[in-house]
Formats: structure tokens, C-alpha cells, sequence
């Protein structure tokens, strides 16, 4: 019944070692070699903050208190995503390290959101997001954050803007 | 060892191992704890300011750190642990032999569950790295990579000094979902965050995403499907040869799934293709175990409303093949673009990890506790409380989510994308986060139920007799 590789557990584990390694290969090594994913757009340039500016803390405040569990960072080349700005290129997320394009939208997309609102707009928000958003808002209220802390997320959240363009 | 027939009840060998014990019994308490923890959320998202009251809840009870955790806690918590504990018991029963080492395992299991206590303290705590379903820190990371090295070692070597000559079909799916464990978290987990531009990390994030459950959770699955199946029908498998091919294309084609979900994204063309291509393909293993898990129960349904061991694992079985037909769906670039970033993901991803694969762990639970506690189950009444709950909690719960996820699609196409528009179509779903906290509630009692009766078992199930089949047969 049985023929003899499938009874060595060692010659099973190396044949699936391999196939997976394959997958790993095409999804995860490949994209090196693409230009598009190793080039980086004029927005990217943009969102290559220094390391200690209010930007680069802000993008750790971001991560830490987990704001992308709620918001994408992201605009697609479909319908549903038409009235949020330019569309997002592998490119835009050069720098981003790591890259917080999050999964799903509970809020609205943020990939541009530096151009639609206001440093004061945003804190006010972040302290109570059902008296500025609409009281069906479900953010929570970030009033625990320090003044630091705010500032510097209000920062990153203004920095996300594409690059003005420019034609040279 | 001589067959089964031989053995006395004097020799219950390889039962009642303190390693699986210990796996088992702290994987309950991840899988209350990640109950707990999704139901905090889920009425975090019907009320922004439930448990807010103090200024320690309103940080270290926040949503976007309570949610990593949850996950979390449900996949490296709850099934990760079950599962070991589950490969720990039945490669030594399936190669007759004894665990290889007793103390290796006791070691892992020990350093396993201070590892992720703490390791979902700190993203409490604010450590969490910003890596979808990989936050721990890297400390902790490297102490799960050892902890899956260490089983993988313990299983490997069993198997290596098996008395059985035959490796039956389980075997090679445990085994093999140990090391695409070690594979998959290294690769998922160390990069990310770190190497390379912006783009090809979010490959290595949606790897990890869909691989810890596609060449984790689904393989070792499907393994514990492969060994209840028999013992609970009393029936051989319907085709080796099926599983054989289940097997090897769930090596080939999983691993392949990571870029299908950023269709329409910011990635390479050819990527996303590389991704929708193999989501196709991916029917092959499902149906391949479904035709295998139907040709085995035709005839004996019936033994489904007799033993609510084997209602839980066709259930499960049931639920994993709806799971794996949307999958398909969805990654094709229609669907996936009203789809992606609404609640149906939500529904989505709970299927295959609670209906699916966590039903078949409860199966595997009830069947192996009194193999190595030596006690009965205490209440069958509670187990169908357990089973009624845990499946109209579910239903419940993913059907909000799912129509919740599409009037959100539709809605975005007709241009509700931002401000007051968009929080208008939120008010429109409130009705449907009150039904996922009233699901997720009932899921959450079902549980309470199951971890009830296991403790009854433990401390005042009817204990095994000498003469009981559980004794009689090794394997």
C-alpha cells in the first residue's frame, strides 16, 4: 500500500520544506526585483521623516495605541475608493518601516488625510471623536495621551498628504 | 507491541502524558481568555466608552491593543497550544511508542506559556510592533520559534523511534504543520517590519497573516480531522490516496496566498496574480479532504446524533469547507474590491479559526481528556449546551458581519467614503455590532459550559474502568 518514501519522516519533511520555500520564494524574494516596489515615489520621499522628528514619534504613537486595527492606510483603483485622492503606488510605502496599510476601514482611510483636515481639527477629534465626528462615531477618546504624544500623532496624521506635483 | 487484542489493562501505555495534560489545560485558559477579550472588543465597537471608567482602562484596555491581543490569544494562545498539546498525544499513540522526551515537552510547555503571557503583556503594555497578527515583540518571537523547534525535535524523534512501520496519514500533517510553523513564524515575523522597502514587507505580513492559519492551524487541522475520523466512526479512512493529495497540494498551494490580499493594491501586477491563481487552486486539498471525509461517513451519518464528539468535528469540518469556498471568492478582483476592509473579513476570518478548526479541537478534547485523565465526561447534557451555543453564537455573529461587510461595500461604492457620509452609514450598522456582541456572548457561555464540564471531569468524572476500550486499544 504504503511505498517506502512515505514511510521515512524525513524524506516528507524535506519535499515540504521545499514546496513551501518555493511560495516563500515567489511571494517574498521576488518583489525585490521589481522596480516599481524598489523605487521610491516623490510621497515617499515626503514620509521619510528623520528619526526624533514629530513625525517619526507620531508614526510610534500610531502603531503603539494600534490605529491601524481601524483605518487603512491605502487607496485602491476601484470605485469604492474614487473619492479618497490619488491612488496609492508600491512605490509610496518605500520607507515605511513597518508598513501600516491595515486591513480594514471601522474609520475612514488615512492614507491622505493630512489634506482634508486641520492640526486643530485633529486634536479636537482625537480628545472627542462623537462631538466632532458625529455622535455614531464609534473612535474611542484618546484623552489619555499626553499633550507629547498628541502633538506628535496630530504631526504624522498632517504629514499624510501626496507630494505636490511637480514637472521637471 | 503486539496488537491491541494482546494488551491488558495493566499496560495502558502511551496514555495520560503530563505534557499534553499541561498543554491542554492552559490552552482552556487562553480560550476563555480570548473570549473574554473579543467580546470587550465587540462592545468596545457598539460603545466607544465601555470600560473607559479610569485612566488605566482607558489606556491599557484600548481597542487597538486589546485587538492584537485577542487575536493573539486565540491563535498562538488557545489553538497553538491546543494543537501541540493534540500532536503530543497522538504521534506517540499513532507510532506505539512513548513520547520521546518527557522532560523537553514539560520544558516547552512551561517556557511556551510564560512566553506568551508576557510576550500579550506587552503589547498591553504598548510594545506591540505594528505587524498585523505578528505584535509580540521580537524577545518573544524567538521564544516561540524555540518552543516550536523544541516540539518539532520531541515529534520528530518520536517518530523516528516508532515501533509502527506504517506512517499513518495524521503523522505526515502534524509533523509537517510543526515545521511550516517554524517556517512560517520566522519568515513572518523576524523580516517583518524591518527588511526592505514598504511593499515587499507587506508581503511578509499578509504571509504570516494567511499562512499561520493556511499552513498552521488548517494542516494540523486537517490532521486531527484525518485521526477522529476513524476512531469516532469506527471506520478506516475512505482513500489514503486522497489524503495523500490533499496533503501535498496544501504544501504547494497555501504558501502562495499571501498577495491575494492586496488585490487592487499597492502592489506589482504579477503579484496579485501570483496570489488569485493558487486561491483557485486552493479547492483541490479542501475538496480533496471533503470527498474523503463524506466517502468515510457514508453510511454512518447516523453516528452523528449519537456522539457529540463526532457532531463537533462534522460540524467543524463543514464550517472549514464554507470557509474555503469564500476564500476563493473573495480573492478574485470583483468581490474582493467591494469586500476587502469591511466586517466581512471579520466574518471571514472567524470561520475557518472558530468554526472550523476550534470545533474540531473541542472534538479532539472531549475524545483525548478522558484518555489521559482516566476519567469519563462528566456531562453530555453540558456538551450539547457547549455545541448549541458555540454554533448559533457563531452563526449569529458571522451573518451580522457578513451583511454588515456588504451594505459597507455597497455603500462605499455609492461614495460614502468620508465624513458625515460615513458616519451615517456607521449608524446604519449599529444593529449589526449588537448582534456580534450577542453572538460573541453566546459564543463566549458555550465556552463557560465546556470549560465547566472539563473541570467536573477532572476532578468528579466517573472514573475509567480496567476493562474499558480505553485501555484496550493503543491507537
Amino acid at each position: 500500500m504504503a511505498n517506502d518514501a512515505e514511510k521515512n519522516p524525513g524524506i516528507l519533511l524535506i519535499g515540504a520544506a521545499l514546496l513551501v520555500m518555493m511560495g516563500v520564494i515567489g511571494t517574498l524574494v521576488l518583489p525585490y526585483f521589481d522596480e516599481g516596489v524598489t523605487t521610491p515615489t516623490q510621497t515617499a520621499k515626503l514620509k521619510n521623516y528623520p528619526t526624533d522628528s514629530a513625525e517619526a514619534r507620531g508614526r510610534h504613537v500610531y502603531i503603539r495605541e494600534g490605529c491601524n486595527y481601524c483605518h487603512s492606510q491605502q487607496v485602491r483603483p476601484v470605485r469604492a475608493d474614487s473619492k479618497l485622492g490619488p491612488v496609492s503606488l508600491p512605490g509610496d510605502y518605500y520607507y515605511d518601516q513597518p508598513v501600516v496599510t491595515g486591513t480594514i476601514r471601522t474609520g475612514p482611510d488615512l492614507m491622505w488625510v493630512g489634506q482634508r483636515y486641520s492640526a486643530d481639527w485633529q486634536h479636537a477629534h482625537l480628545l472627542n471623536p462623537q462631538k466632532i465626528g458625529g455622535a455614531g462615531s464609534i473612535m474611542p477618546k484618546y484623552t489619555f495621551l499626553s499633550k507629547q504624544d498628541r502633538d506628535d500623532l496630530v504631526a504624522y496624521l498632517l504629514s499624510l498628504k501626496p507630494a505636490p506635483q511637480n514637472k521637471d | 507491541m503486539a496488537q491491541s487484542t494482546s494488551l491488558t489493562a495493566a499496560s495502558p501505555f502511551p496514555k495520560g502524558s503530563l505534557t499534553v495534560k499541561f498543554f491542554f489545560y492552559t490552552a482552556l485558559f487562553y480560550l476563555l481568555a480570548s473570549m473574554v477579550l473579543g467580546l470587550i472588543v465587540a462592545l468596545k465597537s457598539v460603545n466607544p466608552d465601555f470600560l473607559t471608567g479610569s485612566r488605566f482602562f482607558q489606556e491599557y484596555f484600548q481597542y487597538g491593543r486589546l485587538r492584537p491581543v485577542h487575536v493573539n490569544t486565540a491563535v498562538i494562545g488557545w489553538m497553538t497550544t491546543m494543537f501541540f498539546g493534540i500532536t503530543l498525544y497522538g504521534v506517540p499513540v499513532l507510532c506505539k511508542t512513548q513520547l520521546y522526551s518527557e522532560k523537553v515537552g514539560l520544558f516547552t510547555a512551561a517556557y511556551w506559556n510564560l512566553n506568551y503571557i508576557v510576550g500579550a503583556g506587552s503589547i498591553l503594555a504598548g510594545y506591540q510592533t505594528g505587524v498585523e497578527y505578528g505584535e509580540m515583540p521580537l524577545l518573544f518571537d524567538i521564544g516561540v520559534v524555540i518552543c516550536v523547534a523544541l516540539t518539532l525535535w520531541n515529534l520528530f524523534m518520536t517518530a523516528v523511534h516508532r515501533k509502527e512501520r506504517v506512517l499513518y496519514v495524521s503523522l505526515w500533517y502534524w509533523i509537517a504543520s510543526v515545521m511550516f510553523l517554524a517556517i512560517v513564524y520566522i519568515v513572518g515575523n523576524i523580516p517583518a517590519g524591518w527588511a526592505g522597502p514598504g511593499s515587499a514587507q507587506m508581503n511578509y505580513q499578509y504571509f504570516y497573516m494567511h499562512n499561520i492559519i493556511g499552513l498552521w492551524i488548517t494542516p494540523v487541522g486537517v490532521g486531527t480531522l484525518y485521526y477522529l475520523l476513524p476512531k469516532l466512526t469506527q471506520r478506516p479512512i475512505y482513500s489514503h490516496k486522497l489524503s495523500l493529495i490533499g496533503f501535498w497540494t496544501i504544501a504547494a498551494f497555501y504558501v502562495w496566498n499571501g498577495p491575494h490580499h492586496l488585490i487592487n493594491g499597492p502592489i506589482p501586477f504579477w503579484l496579485m496574480k501570483a496570489g488569485i491563481i493558487p486561491s483557485l487552486l486552493l479547492l483541490i486539498p479542501v475538496w480533496s479532504v471533503l470527498a474523503n471525509v463524506v466517502g468515510t461517513m457514508k453510511g454512518v451519518w447516523y453516528k452523528v446524533s449519537q456522539n457529540i464528539s463526532l457532531k463537533f468535528l462534522m460540524t467543524g469540518t463543514l464550517f472549514y469547507g464554507l470557509a474555503c469556498i469564500q476564500g476563493p471568492f473573495q480573492s478574485l478582483m470583483g468581490p474582493h474590491a467591494i469586500l476587502h476592509f469591511t466586517y466581512w473579513t471579520v466574518g471571514h476570518a472567524h470561520m475557518p479559526l472558530f468554526a472550523g478548526f476550534s470545533l474540531i479541537q473541542f472534538s479532539a478534547f472531549y475524545y483525548i481528556l478522558p484518555r489521559v485523565a482516566y476519567r469519563h465526561i462528566y456531562s453530555r447534557a453540558l456538551m450539547n449546551w457547549h455545541y448549541w451555543l458555540s454554533v448559533l453564537g457563531f452563526v449569529i455573529f458571522a451573518f451580522a458581519m457578513w451583511t454588515a461587510g456588504i451594505i459597507q461595500g455597497f455603500e462605499w461604492m455609492d461614495g460614502k467614503q468620508l465624513g458625515a457620509s460615513f458616519v451615517e452609514m456607521m449608524e446604519s450598522l449599529h444593529i449589526f455590532l449588537i448582534s456580534r456582541a450577542v453572538g460573541g456572548t453566546m459564543m463566549f457561555l458555550g465556552q463557560v459550559f465546556f470549560v465547566w464540564n472539563v473541570f467536573k471531569t477532572v476532578t468528579a468524572g466517573r472514573h475509567v474502568t480496567a476493562d474499558d476500550e480505553i485501555f484496550m486499544k493503543t491507537s
